[in-house]
């Protein structure tokens, strides 16, 4: 998936230049990452062929995504992208063993059990990856950060993550300007040498790496750190969250009624 | 057969996006990648001390940038490196396990690659069969060949390969369990997909450690590191 990757890559940085949309801000985003999260499980835990579920999660995301105001070219482009890498292997299952015989042709052959497990990852796969799409694109990530520790994450974990997050550009550009050089001096043509290459090429990166990170402690040190981290500010409820959050829940228990009734 | 071909290139980062996995898997994999998590950064916290952010940070950055390049693959296609393996020997099992954790929560959260509720099946496959079983697979093939150059390489390989199989074969395992791929079609595809691919990876992973090896041998990481650390205080 390196394509995926460096094409998302740059889609996703790109955003924070522009504005976010302002509808739903009203709604704290530890509030929104909540709301999600218990969509996304909500969607996963659906049994197979529950497709009323399905088509009623699709539709308040769809009234959702109205309200956000989101750019949909946009959530359109990293949609086509992440669901390009996903759709080989939903292919996979759709060509599954099972009972009942719905398409044959040659050795390959479509079944009924095939046809009904391939369409409920499908609506799984898509509600998700939209929800979750959404979520990145209307919270910058160091905010989306910062709403994790409010929801109890590891402030150390938090704060690797955001230390990871800030060096990510630096490592792929320089990881890119060596690949130029290699490439440069021609030294990516053949396949065994490629890989000999390439491998001296991680390695001469892992040693810039660990120097970097022994650097950026020791000017983080000469600033006062003392391996303290920050504690997360107090949550403050307003009753649009509280709001927010029931009628999620609630939501999400109609779905999942609505079939059975 | 036709599912070989279509599921081939789909696991390739063996990133299982949601909607694939079962409730009792996806709880089973959430409980241990919660409680690795815990542990290993307890472990990290009090290897590193007040360095574990910056370094863990860019280590992590430094994976994710090394999972990004392409390279032959013997057998014609290409792959890129997944790096449990290489995270372990460079940084030891419980830093590497937790670098390999935060690249998974960093590609599932920020670029939606592998699903949210899949991050604890996928932190599971190569944080910690990958990462903590490489590790330890490498160690004690080192110390069975001999601690020098031709011990790291060919615990390096042998231990590189079996964590991409070994990660692989639990994944067809949890996708089996979950009756979304049967366990046959899985095992054929993804297992025998990864034995080539572990190959490309074990090839690169050796030149890599040789490298650091041959250049900054102190940059390796020796199970004594710990005590290093704490003379130095």
């Amino acid at each position: 998936m390196p394509h995926s990757h460096s094409h998302s890559f740059h889609s996703h940085t790109d955003h924070h230049d522009n504005h976010h949309s302002h509808s739903h801000n009203t709604i704290a985003p530890t509030t929104r990452i909540v709301c999600t999260l218990i969509m996304v499980v909500a969607i996963v835990a659906t049994p197979d062929a529950h497709w009323l579920t399905w088509l009623i999660y699709g539709c308040g995301i769809i009234v959702l995504l109205g309200m956000s105001q989101v750019d949909l070219f946009k959530l359109y482009q990293r949609f086509a992208v992440e669901s390009i890498f996903v759709s080989v292997s939903v292919l996979g299952i759709l060509f599954r063993d099972g009972e009942g015989i719905f398409w044959q042709w040659g050795f390959l052959k479509i079944t009924l059990t095939g046809l009904l497990v391939f369409g409920s990852v499908l609506c799984k796969l898509g509600l998700t990856l939209v929800l979750m799409n959404l979520l990145t694109l209307t919270i910058p990530i160091p905010v989306l950060l910062q709403s994790l520790s409010i929801l109890r994450v590891p402030p150390l974990l938090i704060a690797i993550l955001g230390s990871m997050y800030r060096y990510l550009d630096l490592l792929v550009e320089e990881f890119t300007t060596m690949r130029r050089a290699a490439i440069a001096r021609n030294l990516l043509a053949g396949k065994r040498w490629q890989r000999l290459v390439i491998g001296n090429m991680i390695g001469s990166l892992f040693i810039r790496t660990y120097d970097r990170g022994n650097r950026i402690h020791q000017s983080m040190v000469s600033r006062g750190y003392q391996g303290a981290l920050p504690l997360p500010k107090s949550l403050k409820i307003s009753w649009r969250d509280r709001l927010a959050f029931g009628f999620t829940i609630l939501f999400a228990i109609v779905g999942q009624v609505a079939f059975y009734s | 057969m036709p599912q070989f071909l279509i599921l081939n290139s789909a696991f390739l980062a063996m990133h299982i996006p949601d909607g694939f996995l079962s409730l009792p898997i996806l709880g089973v994999t959430w409980i241990s990648t919660i409680g690795l998590i815990t542990i290993s950064l307890k472990q990290v916290e009090s290897d590193y001390q007040d360095r574990t952010v910056p370094l863990m940070g860019v280590c992590a950055a430094f994976i994710f940038a090394a999972q990004m390049i392409n390279f032959p693959i013997p057998g014609g296609t290409s792959g890129h490196l997944l790096g449990g393996t290489l995270a372990g020997v460079l940084l030891g099992p419980w830093a590497g396990s937790l670098v390999m954790s935060v690249v998974f929560m960093v590609q599932g959260f920020v670029f939606q690659d592998g699903g949210i509720t899949a991050m604890g099946a996928n932190i599971f496959n190569m944080g910690l069969i990958g990462t903590f079983g490489g590790y330890y697979l490498f160690r004690t093939v080192r110390n069975l060949v001999g601690q020098g150059l031709r011990g790291i390489v060919v615990g390096t390989a042998i231990a590189s390969w079996f964590s991409v199989v070994t990660a692989s074969a639990i994944a067809a395992i949890q996708l089996a369990i979950s009756g979304t791929v049967p366990l046959l079609i899985g095992m054929t595809a993804m297992v025998g997909w990864h034995v080539m691919i572990g190959v490309g990876e074990a090839l690169v992973t050796v030149a890599t450690v040789t490298f650091i090896w041959r250049s900054r041998p102190d940059l390796l990481y020796t199970s004594s590191k710990k005590m290093n650390s704490e003379l130095l205080r």
